[in-house]
Parts: C-alpha cells; sequence; structure tokens
C-alpha cells in the first residue's frame, strides 16, 4: 500500500504545479485563460489518470515511479472502459473524508483493490524487478550429501543468490539451518557455509 | 540429468528470440513508424506457447527464482501484446455515437425511466411550493445567494445566468463543463452505494432547479429564466438523468446480483453502463457550449430561442428513440 500512496502524492503535486501554471497563464490572458484553465482543471481532475493508464506503461507518471500499473484482472492491459470507470469511481472512494473508503478496502483485501478496482474489474500490480542469477565465485561444487526434494534445492539456490547482500554472521547463520544437505547437520561456521554454497553449485548443475 | 543450467542452456536461444522479439514489437508500438522490420506474428505465438511450457515446467521442477521470473516476465509481456484490444479511433467513436450510446439508453430504459422520476417529482413538487410559500426558498439557499438568482435573470442582465456582468463567455463555457461533468459523475459514482447515492443527487438536484425555477417565477422573471433554459437543458438534463439511471444499474447489481457473484454483477454492470458515461460527457460538453454562448445572449428574442429549444429536445428525444435501432 505504501507505495500506492507515494505514487499518488507524486501526482498530486504534478497536478498542483500544472494547475498553479495555468491559474498563473489565466491571470495575465484573462477571460479566455479563466476558460482553459477551468478545462485543464476538469481533465486533470478526471482524464489525467485515464490518459496516463492508456499509453504502453499503463501507469500515471507518480505510479511508474514506484513500479506500480494497472492491468485487468486477466493481466490484459486496461481497457478504456475499466480506466474510466475506476476513475469515475474514485468519487465513491473518496468518501467520507479523505479516500476513507478506498484505504479501509484496500487494507480489508487481500489484493489490494479499492471500490474503483472491484468495479472495473483492474488490478494494481507491484514490477518487483528482474531477479539476478545467483552469482557464486570460487567455490567448487559438492554433491549433496543426502538426496534433495526440489524444494530444498530451491532453497538451498535461493540461499546462495542472496549470500551477497547478506553479512557474512548472518549467512553462517542461515547456512546452518541447510547444513544436513551437505552433511555437517547440528555444525556452523565459515567452512560449513563454503560448503552449502558449494552444494547449491552442484544443484544449479555446475559439476 | 536436467539440472537448471542445462536447461536454461537448452532453451536460451528460445528465450532470446522471443525477447528480442517483443521488444522489437513493443519499440514498434511506440514509434509507430512504419519502416522498421516487420514482426512475425505466427512466430510470435509459437515462442510463446514453448515459453508457456517451459514456465510450467521449471515451476514444477522448482527451479531457481532467476529463471522462473525470467519465464513469467516474457510470457506475460507476450500475453499482454498479443491480447491487447484496440479500442480506439474515430471509426470507433463515430460507431460510439450512432448506434452504441442510443442503444444502450434504450437497453436501459427503465433505469431511465426511475431515475427521470426521481428527477422531475421533486423539480415539480418544489417548484410550487416555492411558487405558493417564496419563503421557502431561504431554507434551500441564504438570502444573499436568493438575491444573486435575482439579479441573474433580470430582464435588465446583459448576459442572463451570470452572478458577474464581467464573466465572458469562455470563462462560463469552461464553467460549465467542469461542474456539470462534475455533477455528472457524482451522479454515476453515488450509486456504488446500492444506488442510494444516485437516488439522493438526482432528488437534490431535481428539488434544487425547481427551487430556482418556483421562486424566479413567482418574481415575475419567468420569461428570461424559461427562454435560458429551454435549449441547453435538453442536453444538460437529459444527460444528468442517464448519468443517474447508469449509477442505479450499477446499484441494482449490488442489490440483485441474479445468477452471478456480486463483483461479478458490478464488474458487468459497470462494463455496461459505461457506454453511457461516454455518451453522457459529450452531451455535457454541448449543452456547456449551447449554455455558455446562445442560452446566455439576452439580445436574442424569445421567440427564436424557444423555437430552438424546440428543435433540439425532438432532436434529443428522437435520437434516442431511432437512432442506431437497424445496426448490427
Amino acid at each position: 500500500m505504501t507505495p500506492r500512496l507515494y505514487a499518488f502524492l507524486v501526482d498530486w503535486i504534478i497536478r498542483l504545479f500544472l494547475m498553479y501554471a495555468a491559474w498563473m497563464a489565466a491571470a495575465v490572458m484573462g477571460g479566455i485563460g479563466i476558460a482553459f484553465a477551468l478545462i485543464l482543471l476538469f481533465a486533470l481532475e478526471w482524464l489525467y489518470p485515464v490518459v496516463f493508464e492508456l499509453t504502453p506503461s499503463g501507469a500515471t507518471p507518480g505510479k511508474r515511479t514506484f513500479r506500480l500499473k494497472v492491468v485487468m484482472d486477466n493481466g490484459l492491459p486496461v481497457t478504456a472502459a475499466a480506466s474510466v470507470t475506476r476513475n469515475v469511481l474514485r468519487v465513491a472512494d473518496f468518501l467520507p473524508f479523505v479516500y476513507g473508503v478506498a484505504i479501509v478496502s484496500v487494507l480489508l483485501r487481500r489484493d489490494c483493490k479499492r471500490l474503483g478496482d472491484i468495479a472495473a474489474g483492474t488490478i494494481v500490480v507491484y514490477d518487483r524487478g528482474a531477479v539476478s542469477p545467483p552469482l557464486i565465485a570460487g567455490v567448487d561444487p559438492i554433491a549433496p550429501a543426502v538426496p534433495l526434494a526440489p524444494e530444498d534445492q530451491a532453497a538451498v539456490i535461493a540461499f546462495a543468490a542472496r549470500a551477497p547482500r547478506l553479512t557474512a554472521e548472518r549467512l553462517d547463520e542461515l547456512a546452518a539451518l541447510a547444513a544436513p544437505a551437505s552433511g555437517d547437520a547440528g555444525r556452523s561456521g565459515p567452512d560449513v557455509t563454503r560448503r552449502v554454497l558449494g552444494v547449491a553449485q552442484w544443484v544449479l548443475g555446475r559439476r | 540429468m536436467m539440472t537448471p543450467l542445462r536447461f536454461e542452456q537448452t532453451y536460451e536461444d528460445d528465450w532470446t528470440e522471443l525477447e528480442a522479439l517483443l521488444a522489437g514489437a513493443v519499440a514498434r508500438k511506440g514509434w509507430r513508424s512504419a519502416e522498421a522490420t516487420p514482426v512475425s506474428g505466427a512466430r510470435i505465438a509459437a515462442l510463446y506457447r514453448r515459453a508457456c511450457e517451459h514456465l510450467a515446467l521449471a515451476r514444477a521442477r522448482c527451479y531457481p527464482a532467476h529463471i522462473t521470473d525470467r519465464l513469467e516476465r516474457m510470457t506475460t509481456d507476450a500475453h499482454q501484446l498479443i491480447y491487447h484490444r484496440r479500442e480506439f479511433g474515430i471509426a470507433r467513436l463515430r460507431h460510439m455515437a450512432a448506434v452504441e450510446f442510443p442503444a444502450a439508453v434504450r437497453a436501459h430504459a427503465s433505469y431511465v425511466a426511475v431515475a427521470a422520476a426521481t428527477f422531475l417529482l421533486p423539480t415539480i413538487v418544489v417548484a410550487i411550493l416555492v411558487y405558493r410559500h417564496p419563503d421557502m426558498i431561504l431554507s434551500v439557499v441564504d438570502s444573499e445567494t436568493a438575491a444573486t438568482f435575482e439579479s441573474m435573470y433580470a430582464k435588465s442582465a446583459d448576459s442572463i445566468g451570470r452572478a458577474r456582468a464581467a464573466s465572458t463567455d469562455w470563462m462560463m463555457f469552461g464553467y460549465y463543463i467542469r461542474h456539470n461533468i462534475g455533477v455528472a459523475f457524482q451522479c454515476f459514482a453515488a450509486g456504488l452505494f446500492a444506488g442510494c447515492g444516485s437516488l439522493f443527487f438526482l432528488a437534490y438536484n431535481g428539488a434544487f432547479s425547481g427551487a430556482l425555477a418556483g421562486y424566479l417565477v413567482e418574481r415575475g422573471l419567468s420569461s428570461t429564466f424559461f427562454s435560458f433554459v429551454a435549449t441547453h437543458s435538453a442536453f444538460e438534463l437529459t444527460a444528468i438523468v442517464l448519468s443517474g439511471a447508469a449509477g442505479l444499474r450499477v446499484g441494482q447489481s449490488l442489490l440483485a446480483p441474479g445468477p452471478l457473484t456480486r463483483p461479478q454483477a458490478l464488474v458487468q454492470a459497470t462494463r455496461d453502463s459505461a457506454i453511457l458515461l461516454y455518451g453522457v460527457t459529450g452531451m455535457l460538453l454541448v449543452a456547456a457550449g449551447i449554455e455558455a454562448f446562445w442560452s446566455s445572449a439576452s439580445w436574442l428574442p424569445s421567440a427564436v430561442k424557444y423555437g430552438v429549444a424546440a428543435v433540439c429536445w425532438t432532436a434529443v428525444a428522437s435520437y434516442f428513440v431511432l437512432q442506431g435501432r437497424h445496426a448490427s
């Protein structure tokens, strides 16, 4: 939910800035300037999210900043009708005070949908970013001491993938949990860690 | 034995090719350039199916996250590219105005009837009440606003329907667009509360218009007031009633979802009523133009205005009754 809140604030600031610029221009131009400012205000209120959601990125600038995008429930790009619906229904989500209904709905639902999303059949998804393959340098592959179930193999490889981002102490702690895989059950320390990483090498397919 | 590394090496060529094709297709769509190399749809489809198979295998065998993640990414991208629906363009807009919108209004006739009644009954009742007892206007607005109304529709006013003589036609055009379309969207969105919100806003707007009409008629300003509202109301009031009707459709899907679950019925209802929203927006743009540039002109004789108003009401009514009946 937090990225959604930040994304909303970014969009809100962008719109506020545009509106401010429009009113400055209107003050200089007079009648027709005010007409344009009012129409721009309308467009920023209602059309701003729709226009951006229908671009290939499927996200407003704020959402794009925080790697969010709006898609249909079935994963397809959001349709024009759905985008209009979810944004017009913002009015209902806004009640009874600044997004009260929306906040309750987002907090209660596992899929974090506000009313507009439920009614339009859309969902806001989060892009985690690509997962990088495990880089294990300078460790010789070791055959596992016991046969490893597929889930256990995946866990050992995921551990190896996280290794560069962990401190040595934490790495040893986690390796101790996987120690039976390298036949070191009950022991821990840098040597055990090296051997568990070696098992990860072997499971990945380096022989 | 098929290890994760061998799995990757075996299918690497397929995956790289699919990723390159997808990147090419997306770039082509972004730039809309005709000279870019054509992308083979059949090739993408074949590679997409193969990648789906690989993803299923990788998941079943619990292969490491970077492999399943890469496959998930390329299958999602391909899925979005292959099943993307194009629904914009002038042709689609024309079809919407010529067939879909009036047909959707006819399909929702019962909702429109309820919405019209909810709007008109308070209008008439409150108008009669305020006409009989002019003091009652003060229970709707304060005395200053009432005085403003009177000056807005005074016979001596340069432009009818404006609080300040300094406001230009263009300024009012912008104001009407923002205000009226906002009201219509509100009428629709409030339908999400089991339709009660739509009923409330319809009745509220009706009562307000009724109070204004009753008060001004009692003050002897009926000729300026009715010649002002007659023309644009054909579009404006109809549009408000239609947005309320769309809201009622949404509310009804929650109260009586029929054979569907409530969320399914809701999605179905908003999908059906989206076309009404497009139409309502179009009608209110027309109404804003008329209200700002035509209705407000005090130099036009009332007879001309009433004549044009009659034409507009007939046009709107026959549009909804007749237009697009024989199209598929």
